[in-house]
């Protein structure tokens, strides 16, 4: 592989919203017009490859819809394929968008995501995004992932005691950071008043332990970022974003089969060890239900790639691929930013907030600010080019999110109930 | 006709006419639309101007026939009342969601063997669903749980018939069957052992505002299935007893 190095080199985005009537062609040339604004050197001739994302095809009636964004922008003449993988689609786009630039095939390839996820009724939208679990089994026993997702987390809380506490402190810093994001849902909806633990307590519960707060929201929207290599990047960008290090891993497709998950056997075994006494270990005692072996995975090949030994200390902000509370909270964990177990001292102690060691979500995250499934990862990507640019306050107009000399960040994916995803190590020069 | 294989069994014939009928009205033609104004543009909501739009309406009704393929014993086996597993001859693995191959890598895809299971496990891990996919909704509130039938060292999810505020983990079910069963996971159900005291570090229960929680929203939902579908909370509560 070709040692030369990979930069986001900037983006644009089209606003998401729970419902849009821009039509995803539409939004993402949109979104693509605004990363021609931002980088008026980039002749649109000059991009060799076009790397789409998105997630589902139920959504919207159409197979290969991204044949009909590719010429709708005019780059129908490029090269260009989609990836796919749930959730996580959007961060293995970007990965893969990586890798074909690394080889030294390409040295500019736009990579568009979008997701149009509200042309089906809301109980519809559930069931195309569960169909992404096993058909014939998990979904078949309540057909939603929320769920499935919140049995996950009942899992980990029982063996590791975070409270539902704990789960409110993370739902009211996502919001109350996405109140500071003019392009967040939650601004849409709730308007730019803080809210506060009582108010989380007062939100129904979805799928007991979490709130419609903990959970993901449903979008329509878009995001385009121009990706290129070394010999491009400076007559492109005056502020490249560099590509330190990726990963990728994945987990069971059925979480329950994690109990005996012999890939797994035996890897982790600082991690087998935490396993509370108490309770009567299963085969595999990490990741188990209670974690993510993916991510763990993913970080373990990132970090070692970009030479990162202490992610808490080195990195300076993250955006992390939680469409549920519980997952943000465990990721901790699995990224290694604290030991198994520990990840509710993060939020307790305010590491993970505005502020803190190493700030989560500022943009509001997936359950906050917005996820249209396919540009999600994007969207939090531009969000970190912003940030170590220090084009937050020029972007937001509210200087409040912007983290000074941020220099090193760190954005996940994440697809099924853990059954893929991805970690990408950015940084600025 | 079962694509090419000869029908051994046919369960499907009678319910053909009636779906098959189904999926050809909703046949991707549009039925009607709506004009609607709404914000444009890829920016700021407050700096967005409105555009009209036109929204049809395009029924897409499928009826999929698929094979279970080597796994379809077990699915037979809930028909008939029996509860399968699989076993690895050379790592021992129980598997329930039952694997045909096992997976250890150790084990080079193995056949494994098919054996009977009790008809008892444990909660691994639940969650109390007081919203669902259509089909359940009727059946709100579900608890969603993940058992491990005894004998097995996978956890299979199943639906748990019990007051949503007495789950917990590590309780002890007993595996039941439904009158009406069609050959999928919901033919089959988890009912908790009796006289089972509740842990006193039950994640549900350790706060009691927790608990508070719960019934204040399982009241909304009892709302909800009354007003959607005539259900009365008392009716919707006596599910919950054994038979």
């Amino acid at each position: 592989m070709d040692d030369r190095r990979v930069a986001i080199l900037g983006g644009g985005m089209y606003r998401p919203d729970r419902v849009r009537f821009d039509n995803a062609e539409e939004g993402v040339a949109m979104a693509y017009r605004q990363l021609l604004e931002d980088i008026p050197k980039l002749d649109p001739q000059e991009i060799q490859f076009v790397q789409s994302s998105y997630f589902s095809d139920h959504l919207n009636q159409q197979l290969c819809m991204s044949w009909i964004v590719q010429d709708y922008i005019g780059l129908h003449r490029k090269g260009g394929y989609r990836v796919e993988a749930g959730g996580s689609t959007p961060l293995d786009a970007l990965i893969n968008a990586y890798f074909l630039i690394k080889s030294g095939r390409y040295d500019l390839v736009l990579v568009a995501g979008w997701e149009w996820m509200s042309e089906v009724d809301t109980a519809t939208t559930n069931e195309f995004i569960a169909s992404a679990s096993d058909t014939d089994w998990d979904f078949t026993v309540g057909g939603f992932y929320n769920g499935y997702y919140a049995a996950l987390e009942t899992r980990h809380m029982q063996l590791y005691g975070e409270t539902i506490e704990d789960l409110g402190q993370i739902a009211v810093k996502n919001r109350n950071n996405a109140v500071h994001n003019p392009f967040s849902q939650w601004r849409a909806e709730h308007g730019t008043s803080y809210v506060a633990l009582e108010d989380y307590y007062k939100d129904r519960i979805i799928a007991w332990p979490y709130r419609r707060w903990n959970c993901a929201l449903i979008s329509e929207g878009a995001c385009c970022l121009l990706m290129g290599s070394e010999k491009v990047a400076k007559r492109l960008s005056k502020n490249p974003m560099w590509i330190d290090g990726v990963g990728i891993g994945t987990d069971s497709m059925r979480p329950g089969d994690r109990l005996a998950n012999w890939a797994y056997h035996g890897v982790y075994k600082a991690d087998e060890k935490i396993y509370p006494e108490k309770y009567e270990k299963p085969i595999t005692p990490y990741p188990e239900m209670a974690n993510f072996g993916f991510a763990r995975e993913a970080a373990k090949q990132a970090y070692a790639q970009a030479g990162i030994s202490d992610p808490l200390k080195e990195l300076d902000v993250a955006e992390l691929f939680a469409p549920y509370d519980g997952v943000e909270l465990c990721l901790y964990e699995d990224l290694m930013f604290c030991p198994r177990g520990e990840g509710k001292t993060l939020i307790r102690e305010g590491v993970v907030k505005r502020g803190g060691e190493l700030p989560c979500q500022l943009s509001g995250g997936l359950t906050a600010f917005t996820h249209p499934v396919g540009a999600t990862s994007l969207l939090q990507t531009l969000f970190l080019y912003w940030q170590l640019a220090g084009l937050i306050p020029k972007k937001l107009g509210d200087p409040t999110l912007q983290v000074k000399n941020a220099r090193k960040a760190i954005t996940t994916g994440h697809g099924g109930t853990g059954c893929q995803g991805g970690v990408i190590i950015y940084s600025r020069d | 006709m079962a694509r090419e294989g000869k029908v051994i069994e046919d369960k499907a014939t009678p319910i053909k006419k009636e779906w098959e009928a189904y999926a050809r009205k909703g046949n991707w033609t549009v039925k009607g639309y709506e004009m609607v104004m709404a914000p444009t543009g890829p920016g700021k909501l407050e700096e967005s101007r409105e555009a009209e739009y036109m929204v049809i309406y395009r029924p897409h009704g499928v009826l999929y026939h698929h094979s279970y393929g080597l796994v379809s014993k077990f699915f037979k086996g809930l028909i008939e009342k029996q509860l399968l597993g699989t076993k690895c001859p050379k790592c021992n693995t129980v598997y329930c969601p039952p694997r045909v191959h096992c997976w250890n890598p150790a084990c080079r895809v193995a056949e494994t063997k098919w054996i009977e299971l009790p008809l008892k496990g444990k909660v691994h891990t639940f969650s109390v669903m007081l919203f669902s996919a259509d089909a359940f909704l009727e059946m709100l509130p579900f608890v969603l749980g993940y058992v491990q039938i005894e004998g097995a060292d996978t956890a299979l999810p199943i639906q748990i018939v019990t007051a949503p505020t007495e789950v917990f983990v590590g309780q002890k079910v007993r595996i039941r069957f439904r009158e009406d069963r069609k050959g999928d996971l919901m033919d089959i159900y988890a009912m908790p052992v009796k006289g089972q005291a509740i842990p006193e570090d039950s994640c549900l229960h350790n706060n009691p505002q927790t608990i508070k929680d719960l019934n204040r929203d399982l009241e909304n939902t009892y709302a909800f299935l009354e007003k959607r579908f005539g259900i009365k909370k008392e009716a919707a509560q006596r599910r919950w007893k054994a038979k």
